[in-house]
């Protein structure tokens, strides 16, 4: 084949494609207007079926018939946007009676399917229409590997009460990224019982790797039951597990957790020199004055900066000790003082947050 | 003549084999833009992902915007910024000596109070000549400090920052209100993400109202209405592409989240780059692999935001010769990368792309012409074979801009109107058709500037969203 030749093959090729192309846009809004032409009617209808069900004017049977009509995507779509409106009550008649439709039973099949999106739907799918069968499916769509069907996995937590979910859920919540355990953390709050109790055991562990990760969470949960678990974790060789330990100590406003923070406050690490700092300040034990004051000349501007809203939150007292640092020798603490003293209230409650 | 001629033939060759090696990667970006077009799509729809984005569990941000001579507009930017659609978030604003009342603007319709810096200058920038507060808007910080220009403006902001993620707006930039909540999507999906890239559209012609777009339209004038394809190109399926061999070069710096460790390890935008996004980024991927932290660098779709782009020739042609001298400054001063192994996908496929399919594109097409005219002159080519080949050459051009156009249409359709498909289609077919020639006459007289060390900013004239006046801004 001659290079003119070749060009002559291409150059047909590529009008050939260059008309494909335009037929395939052309097409694709026309397939789009007439799909929406034809699919708005039923989402209404699906729509105004669940208003009138919810309201109890209308047999469940109506909601179920216009799902079924609907493409699995948006049925699921429909259900997801419903959930939080229906009480759960009847949200559960709504559950139980889809476990026998056959696109629901389908939706289940794909559990264990190789594509990622056909996992997502059943999980999406799962998290507001889970029945206590579908245990096992939703421990296999939670330790999926991939991040959207897991997060739309673990959701199902909100309406489902399970003991072994839940470890599922926790167990994989150290190995997240921070975000994303924030988010297992809101969903996990539901089954407090369960997570207070194994975190219990876990918190034991002193050599656990998610050691640091599972103190954190106990810190948002501010559970009574856990204070003297995250008190023992301030002696902690890890920093990080004792920066944990100091910040969920500020919940606890007890004299084991004072007494932990004041030795805290003079750690080696700066991390938990400004956590212990802050939150001394969030349980303004007189007795601790002197420390917060001390910590308001640290080497570091952080657990300065700490100090100084801690010592704010000490009322009169707090505030004469910033006012005496304004005018003292020590240069460090002067600037924080200064800083911290020009600040509005809401400046202030926004650097505290 | 033998010499002559056998010159001609080699170069010929040398010609249509970077030709076609050069056009089959873009078919392998093209072909692998498909299914992360796909992907990106359906987690965009996913509302799962929406009520995460949507949770108290997102990473705080940092707003940067410079300023320089932006009095007209300053006010309306900052406070679209201020008015995101995010939970946590701060906005530092850097007044960069401006030397209209851009600081009186801020200081007026902020109610701003001074008050002592008191955090460590990481990055050595022009002295501040103070710091503020908003009484009204808690989340405003503003820098008024000596000019610099813009790399030194935002490295005073990143100084600033408290937040983990830093992001770089220009203040007449329009972001869409969700847009930073969507550009945090891969940091919620747990990978070790450097920095992501959102999509810059063009805004010309656009109906604009309180600093947003509220109805997309194709330009009806050919230069504004050709730059939407080329921005629909670069963005939706050259950025995809890349996404899947593991090396996007370039994170607009109108628009990319970064993760502030990174850019403070590499010390921060250089001030004397020319295009500073894409020698931050370069140096972000040296640094990143030199110390064999795994991570990525990747380009979403759906977060946009809207920017004003030249009208005239004589603006763009500037714009375009900075952006490709810019290039061949990074390619140059990082030429050791190039072929490298210790940089991986990044010295062996990106930095290769940059230089030879990009950066020396513009002389191997100067090239092909003046040979081709040779050729004809001399009559060692005949006219029905050149004309093939530039028919080829165009066609091809062609067929990736209306890809671009199709994987618009397929996934987020902001252009609505069938008038506006018709243009977008009319468009990325008169590309090939003038403009394209000229480009390639700017990116040459870069080589030039570079050759002669020039250094100097083109000036921007923009119209102003909304407004009728129109604005100069000169940097």
């Amino acid at each position: 084949m001659s290079e003119r030749h070749f060009l002559l093959v291409v150059a047909i090729v590529q009008g050939a494609l260059l008309g494909a192309l335009i037929v395939l846009i052309v097409l694709n809004r026309w397939f789009r207007v007439r799909r929406s032409t034809r699919l708005n009617p039923r989402r209404e209808a699906v729509d105004a079926s669940m208003r009138r069900w919810t309201a109890g004017t209308a047999p469940l049977t109506g909601v179920l018939v216009g799902l079924s009509r609907l493409p699995v995507p948006l049925a699921i779509d429909a259900l997801v946007k419903w959930s939080a409106r229906v009480p759960g009550e009847r949200w559960r008649q709504l559950a139980l009676a889809l476990e026998h439709n056959w696109w629901a039973r389908l939706v289940r099949a794909n559990s264990n399917s190789a594509r990622w999106w056909k996992r997502l739907e059943c999980a999406r799918f799962l998290s507001v229409a889970a029945m206590p069968q579908d245990v096992g499916r939703l421990k296999r769509l939670i330790t999926d590997r991939h991040p959207a069907v897991h997060v739309a996995a673990v959701a199902s937590l909100e309406r489902m009460e399970n003991q072994s979910l839940t470890l599922t859920a926790l167990d994989r919540l150290p190995r997240l990224a921070p975000t994303v355990q924030a988010y297992y953390a809101a969903m996990l709050l539901r089954s407090r019982p369960v997570v207070v109790d194994h975190l219990q055991k876990r918190l034991r562990r002193a050599e656990d790797p998610a050691l640091p990760r599972l103190a954190e969470f106990a810190a948002r949960l501010a559970e009574p039951a856990l204070r003297e678990r995250l008190t023992a974790l301030a002696d902690h060789a890890d920093p990080e597990v004792r920066t944990q330990s100091a910040r969920a100590l500020g919940s606890y406003p007890h004299r084991e957790s004072v007494a932990a923070l004041k030795r805290l406050v003079t750690d080696e690490a700066w991390t938990v020199r400004a956590q212990a700092a802050r939150s001394l300040g969030m349980i303004t034990d007189a007795g601790t004055l002197p420390s917060v004051t001390a910590a308001l000349r640290d080497d570091v501007w952080w657990v300065r900066l700490r100090a100084a809203l801690a010592l704010m939150r000490f009322a009169a007292a707090g505030r004469n000790a910033l006012l005496q640092a304004e005018v003292g020798s020590d240069a460090y603490a002067r600037d924080m003082a200064k800083l911290v003293l020009g600040l509005p209230a809401q400046a202030l409650a926004e650097f505290a947050a | 003549m033998s010499w002559f001629s056998a010159a001609i033939g080699t170069t010929d060759l040398t010609i249509l084999v970077y030709f076609l090696v050069l056009n089959s990667f873009y078919a392998v970006l093209l072909i692998l833009s498909i299914p992360e077009i796909w992907e990106q799509t359906r987690l965009a729809e996913d509302e799962d992902f929406q009520r995460l984005m949507q949770s108290d569990a997102l990473p705080p941000i940092t707003i940067l915007v410079p300023a320089y001579n932006e009095s007209a507009t300053i006010q309306a930017s900052v406070t679209a910024i201020l008015t995101l659609e995010y939970r946590n978030y701060e906005v530092v604003v850097v007044n960069d000596g401006s030397k209209d009342d851009t600081m009186e603007q801020l200081r007026h319709a902020f109610d701003l109070y001074e008050i002592p810096r008191v955090y460590p200058e990481t990055i050595a920038t022009r002295p501040l000549r103070a710091l503020y507060r908003s009484r009204t808007r808690s989340r405003l910080l503003v820098l008024d400090k000596e000019n610099g220009g813009k790399a030194d403006s935002l490295n005073a902001a990143i100084n600033a920052s408290r937040f983990p993620l830093v992001i770089a707006i220009d203040a007449d930039t329009l972001i869409e209100p969700d847009a930073l909540l969507r550009l945090t999507r891969p940091f919620l999906l747990g990978r070790e993400i450097a920095a992501v890239g959102g999509t810059v559209r063009v805004a010309n012609n656009c109906t604009v109202k309180d600093g947003r777009v509220t109805d997309a339209r194709v330009p009806r004038k050919l230069l504004p209405g050709i730059q939407v394809v080329e921005y629909l190109r670069a963005f939706l399926f050259g950025r995809l592409g890349w996404n899947r061999l593991g090396g996007n070069l370039i994170i607009s710096g109108a628009f990319g989240l970064f993760r502030k460790e990174y850019v403070m390890a590499v010390g921060g935008y250089q001030t004397s780059s020319i295009v500073e996004d894409l020698d931050l980024v370069v140096r972000m991927h040296r640094y990143l692999r030199r110390n064999k932290i795994k991570y990525e660098m990747p380009f979403i779709p759906d977060p946009v935001a809207w920017t004003e782009v030249p009208e005239s020739m004589k603006v763009l042609a500037r714009q375009r010769e900075r952006w490709h001298r810019g290039l061949i400054a990074a390619m140059w001063q990082y030429k050791t990368m190039l072929f490298n192994p210790r940089y991986g996908r990044i010295g062996f496929l990106a930095m290769p792309f940059y230089a030879f399919g990009e950066m020396l594109a513009p002389v191997v097409e100067l090239l092909g012409y003046v040979i081709t005219a040779v050729g004809l002159f001399t009559g060692m080519v005949n006219v029905s074979f050149a004309l093939l080949f530039i028919l080829v050459a165009w066609g091809y051009g062609m067929l990736l801009s209306i890809w671009a156009v199709v994987l618009e249409e397929v996934s987020f359709r902001r252009y609505r109107r069938f008038g506006d498909l018709l243009r977008l289609l009319l468009f990325a077919t008169l590309e090939n058709f003038g403009l394209r020639q000229c480009t390639v006459w700017w990116r040459l007289k870069a080589f030039a500037s570079v050759w002669r060390r020039v250094h100097v900013w083109g000036d921007m004239t923009r119209k102003g969203f909304g407004r009728d006046e129109v604005t100069a801004v000169t940097r």
